[in-house]
């Protein structure tokens, strides 16, 4: 039954999945500068949300994938506002070491509320099946993930670049001097972008729900993958971002199948390839040294 | 974002230190800073007060990279770790004197971290710290995966004490502590030097405008990869005298989480201040301790918000803001003197 | 003139302070000082119990905290037993969160042995760390019970004197699970496991006792650890179309791959054989999701009148039921007063002799029996199946008993790789 397309469509099904996540990561990098470690845990929520909206008002998961993002969206509001609006002008060391503290405030919180042993969470009726294409099959569900996270990017892209808002974005991203010389109130969106970086974190969070343990920790060490495939694909790039993901999640599926000893270890080494060859990642500006 | 992209450590420092050579308040401290080292293991319990000095020599080590030479390392772990477990295996191979497997311990670091530093070097910033982390996984992979050398999960275990046969520094921490505390204070006294040397002051300059020295004529790269090579050889000379205090090495000393901890440690204290890293290790290694005794369920609340508010409130750490204090209280005094 | 006076006041001042607490701390002698050795004889004439487990992470709540309320429990009836003639007159527990961590256990093993008078250290989950205890049992020359942890070398090649194993190892687990699904027909196997010490330890353990009762293992695969994708492994686990896929995780891995397995097409073509399930894994994943699978458990609360009796007890003081490692908690605390009993002392070698080959009955250990060879505490197992939703009448009525498998046939022989100092 494993044959390399298996593997392929797996990759990209996982891919998917991992490019959702690190696109509010690069969001939040490219138009703020901040290095958020806290998005591991911001996905966490999102997930724990999806989980403790289903025990406590019995709404499923297709609220839940509504839902949760707005309010992870406010939340993030909170968080720029409260915390990380002070540390902004100065080096993004800064933002990085705060954004590490609140993930390890979150996650003990998490854990005194609803324990250490996970949330349960099942599949949403309707996708719970196996669809089978000759001689792959893949679960319905990760199909799903996979093409509604694509979409999610599609959509992102599509705003950033045929909309106002998105240009306004991106020439802040560019050179916020600029682009405030040019009469546009920057500061403005500030606030608001961070927020919708934290929202896709929740939003992946949710997708997460019906088929990874719901735990505190879930976003431990996801976060350090994400930090890999958002600098394979090029810090504060949108499409570095999708790229990444897809190829982390190719990456990372070909390891275990072919190699499952590397495969762990097979992102990091490609991390600092990409680095050490083309800082900028696949699709980042050059740096300025 | 170009401007965002090179390392600039938002740290006042002067060029010497804050406080003037001849006040007394630096003899006090001087002498307070002995007393506390020497007299540690009788307020605490020793193998505890241990923790504290290698942390805090760690956690120098750091600071050298990050505070004097504005290079964020979040891999630092893989130099802490791979001294543990090398320290270890001559100790349990050979049955030296422990001060010689602590030597080999730093000397593979320092071995480690020229490949990797030279690599390193070549980027700045958030890329440098990145990748840093990706060597560290890459050699918690290794450990990881030569379980036959490292003992794997299980970790190293059993490694000896050996001392010339001096039983009391054999079994007891309490004098193990003062043998530790030596090869501790050896790195903190090359810390210092480097710090307060010509060298020294290149990096400081580095870290300012790296472009100024270059076209000054230094080659920022090789002195960027001495600092890191020195910077790692005190890592490793903590991790070594961890392992020997323990007993013990494990894969938890390779994780990128004691890389974020040692980072925590040094902000907490202070960047750029050298002497935050004791500080910040005795904060955090007393609250663990204290925490995992007591009960309480929310070590990571504690921390994670102490961190929060350090890094708002107090950026330039304990011993920062506590010398920011003194400085503008002698501006103060020197100006009511003028008057 | 003023200033250096001032000066001069500022450092005697703080001088004085240094020297002052200094002073202090050494008259009040402080939790530091070089520390005595010695065996104790009912040390400070009081009995220490250490409990060192994980606290806050994953295996909370399969021991935890409550494993203390446990303990006490047992203390209670100690003294409801003996009343004025118990040798023990005043019992202690300290308590220490070891976070999963083996050099954290380590550390607090050793602090609880040296620093809280510690005479027995129970508990102890994660292999790691019950190695790593182990070994501090030794160089002590203090007793430890582990409960927790499943790691065959605690009676094997890592065993000693003052280290006993009560609840279950990875061979019994293995033994019986394996042996029943063979039996029932599941003859070839795949079994994917984590590759770290305790899934390959599992992995060994199935293997053997897989071919043992007939059947074959087509291919180990050996996955990450940790990780939260299994998808490939899943789908390379199917290759060859075997019977039944054995999966050798544990805590959120093992949820991680359930969740997965039960999207794959692999689901109703295969059967899945958990290595080692606890009780909290069901109830965190829901019943929903294991429901039907098979695995081996050492105790289980709804079992019989006598089980119940004490979950009763235990759900009164902590609203919720017990697992298997607060049972044997009990049961090893229990034990060993009743061992300081007889011998009239609590020195490590007394008890030692006291408790080898010494056959126990209790709630927890039916037809128990304390290996003199090992150390390893053998007793009846059960092989248990998760229920389907309406078959739970209660929270955490998740398991039907199939079979109880006895204690000679559930633990494998000691296989001479111990040697007992």
């Amino acid at each position: 039954m494993g044959s390399f397309v298996q593997y392929t469509v797996q990759g990209l099904a996982a891919g998917g999945f991992y490019a959702l996540a690190a696109l509010g990561l690069a969001v939040i990098f490219g138009v703020l500068g901040v290095v958020n470690f806290s998005h591991g845990a911001c996905y966490m929520l999102g997930a724990v949300g999806a989980a403790v909206l289903l025990d406590t008002s019995g709404l499923g998961f297709w609220s839940a994938l509504l839902i949760v993002p707005v309010v992870m969206f406010f939340f993030g509001v909170l968080m720029e506002r409260l915390l990380v609006q002070w540390l902004l002008r100065l080096d993004p060391l800064y933002n990085f070491l705060l954004t590490f503290g609140l993930t390890l405030l979150l996650v003990d919180l998490v854990k005194r509320r609803y324990g250490v042993s996970g949330l349960p969470y099942q599949l949403p009726a309707g996708l719970d099946g196996n669809v089978t294409i000759g001689s792959l099959s893949l679960s319905a569900y990760q199909i799903f993930a996979c093409l509604f996270s694509l979409a999610v990017c599609v959509v992102v892209w599509a705003v950033l670049t045929k909309t106002r808002v998105g240009m306004i974005v991106r020439a802040a991203t560019e050179n916020s001097e600029r682009t405030r010389a040019l009469g546009i109130n920057v500061t403005r969106w500030v606030t608001p972008v961070f927020g919708f970086g934290i929202a896709l974190a929740g939003l992946a969070g949710v997708l997460a729900a019906p088929f990874r343990a719901i735990t505190a920790d879930m976003g431990s060490n996801f976060v350090i993958i994400l930090f890999a495939v958002v600098v394979i694909g090029g810090l504060g790039s949108i499409l570095g971002a999708v790229v990444g993901g897809f190829l982390v999640g190719l990456v990372e599926a070909y390891g275990q199948a072919y190699a499952p000893s590397f495969a762990q270890v097979v992102i990091f080494v490609l991390m600092a390839v990409v680095v050490l060859v083309r800082p900028s990642g696949l699709f980042g500006r050059e740096e300025v040294a | 974002m170009s401007d965002q992209m090179t390392a600039r450590v938002d740290v006042d420092l002067s060029a010497g230190p804050v406080i003037s050579r001849r006040s007394p308040l630096r003899w006090v401290l001087f002498v307070l800073g002995w007393v506390v080292a020497l007299a540690l293991p009788w307020f605490v319990y020793p193998p505890v007060a241990m923790d504290i000095a290698a942390w805090g020599l760690f956690a120098m080590s750091v600071d050298l990279l990050l505070g004097f030479t504005g290079l964020l390392s979040f891999g630092h772990a893989a130099f802490w770790g791979s001294s543990a477990y090398v320290t270890g295996l001559v100790a349990i191979n050979t049955g030296w004197p422990f001060p010689l497997a602590v030597l080999a311990g730093m000397v593979f670091a320092m071995v480690i971290a020229v490949p990797i530093g030279y690599l390193s070097v070549r980027r700045t910033g958030i890329y440098f710290a990145m990748v840093t982390l990706a060597f560290a996984q890459m050699i918690y992979f290794v450990a990881n995966q030569w379980r036959d050398l490292t003992g794997g999960e299980n970790g190293l275990q059993g490694i000896p004490r050996n001392f010339f046969g001096i039983d009391a520094i054999e079994t007891d921490a309490f004098y193990f502590y003062y043998v530790g505390l030596g090869l501790v204070l050896l790195g903190v006294f090359v810390a210092w030097r480097v710090v307060h040397s010509p060298f020294g002051r290149v990096l400081v300059a580095i870290r300012d405008n790296p472009a100024r020295v270059r076209a000054l004529g230094y080659n920022v790269e090789r002195y960027k990869i001495v600092a890191f090579v020195i910077s790692a050889g005190l890592a490793g000379l903590a991790g070594g005298v961890f392992a020997i205090s323990h007993g013990f090495a494990s894969l938890q000393e390779l994780n990128w989480t004691t890389s974020g901890k040692v980072v925590l440690i040094t902000v907490l204290g202070g960047i750029g201040t050298l002497w935050g890293g004791p500080v910040g290790a005795a904060i955090v290694v007393s609250l663990e301790d204290w925490l995992a005794s007591s009960g309480f369920e929310g070590t990571g609340i504690i921390l994670g918000a102490i961190f929060v508010v350090i890094v708002l409130l107090f950026r330039h750490g304990v011993w920062g803001t506590g010398r920011q204090f003194v400085s503008r209280m002698q501006r103060r005094r020197r100006q009511n003197a003028r008057s | 003139m003023r200033t250096s006076t001032r000066r001069r006041r500022l450092f005697s001042a703080v001088a004085a302070a240094a020297i002052g607490s200094l002073a202090l701390a050494a008259c009040s002698g402080g939790s530091g000082g070089p520390q005595s050795g010695g065996s104790s004889k009912l040390t400070n004439d009081k009995i220490v119990f250490g409990l060192l487990n994980d606290q806050s992470g994953v295996y909370k709540d399969l021991s935890g905290p409550n494993s203390a309320v446990a303990i006490q429990m047992a203390i209670d009836d100690y003294k409801a037993k003996y009343g004025d003639s118990a040798v023990a007159k005043s019992i202690e527990i300290v308590q220490a969160d070891h976070q999963n961590k083996a050099d954290v256990a380590n550390s607090k093993a050793q602090e609880m042995y040296d620093r809280q008078n510690a005479d027995l250290i129970l508990d102890v989950p994660n292999s790691a760390a019950a190695l790593a205890v182990a070994n501090q049992a030794k160089a002590k020359k203090k007793l430890y019970i582990n409960v927790g942890a499943g790691t065959t070398a605690l009676t094997g090649a890592q065993c000693n004197k003052y280290t006993f194993h009560w609840a279950y190892d990875t061979a019994m687990l293995a033994k019986g699970t394996a042996g029943t699904i063979v039996g029932g027909g599941g003859k070839s196997w795949n079994i994917v496991y984590p590759d770290y010490a305790f899934g390959q330890d599992m992995n060994k353990s199935f293997t053997a006792a897989v071919t043992a009762a007939g059947g074959s293992v087509g291919q180990s695969i050996a996955s990450p650890f940790p990780s939260d994708n299994f998808v490939t492994f899943i789908t390379k686990a199917g290759d060859g179309n075997p019977q039944v896929v054995g999966t050798m995780h544990a805590g959120g891995d093992l949820i991680n791959f359930v969740k997965q397995f039960n999207q794959s097409p692999l689901k109703g073509q295969v059967q899945l054989a958990v290595g080692l399930m606890f009780i909290t894994d069901i109830h965190s994943l829901g019943v929903d999701q294991f429901s039907g699978t098979q695995f081996t458990d050492a105790w289980y609360w709804n079992f019989d009148e006598q089980n119940k009796k004490w979950a009763d007890r235990f759900k009164e003081k902590t609203s919720t039921r017990p697992s298997f490692a607060h049972a044997a908690n009990y049961s090893a605390a229990m034990n060993y007063l009743e061992a300081v009993q007889a011998s009239g002392t609590d020195d490590a070698d007394t008890i030692v002799k006291a408790l080898e080959g010494k056959k126990i009955n209790d709630f927890f250990l039916r037809n128990g029996e304390v290996r003199a060879a090992d150390h390893n505490v053998v007793h009846d197992a059960y092989l248990a199946k998760v229920k389907t939703k309406d078959q739970v009448k209660e929270d955490w009525d998740y398991e039907e008993i199939v079979k109880t498998v006895p204690a000679a046939e559930a633990y494998a022989q000691p296989d001479g790789s111990c040697k007992l100092s």
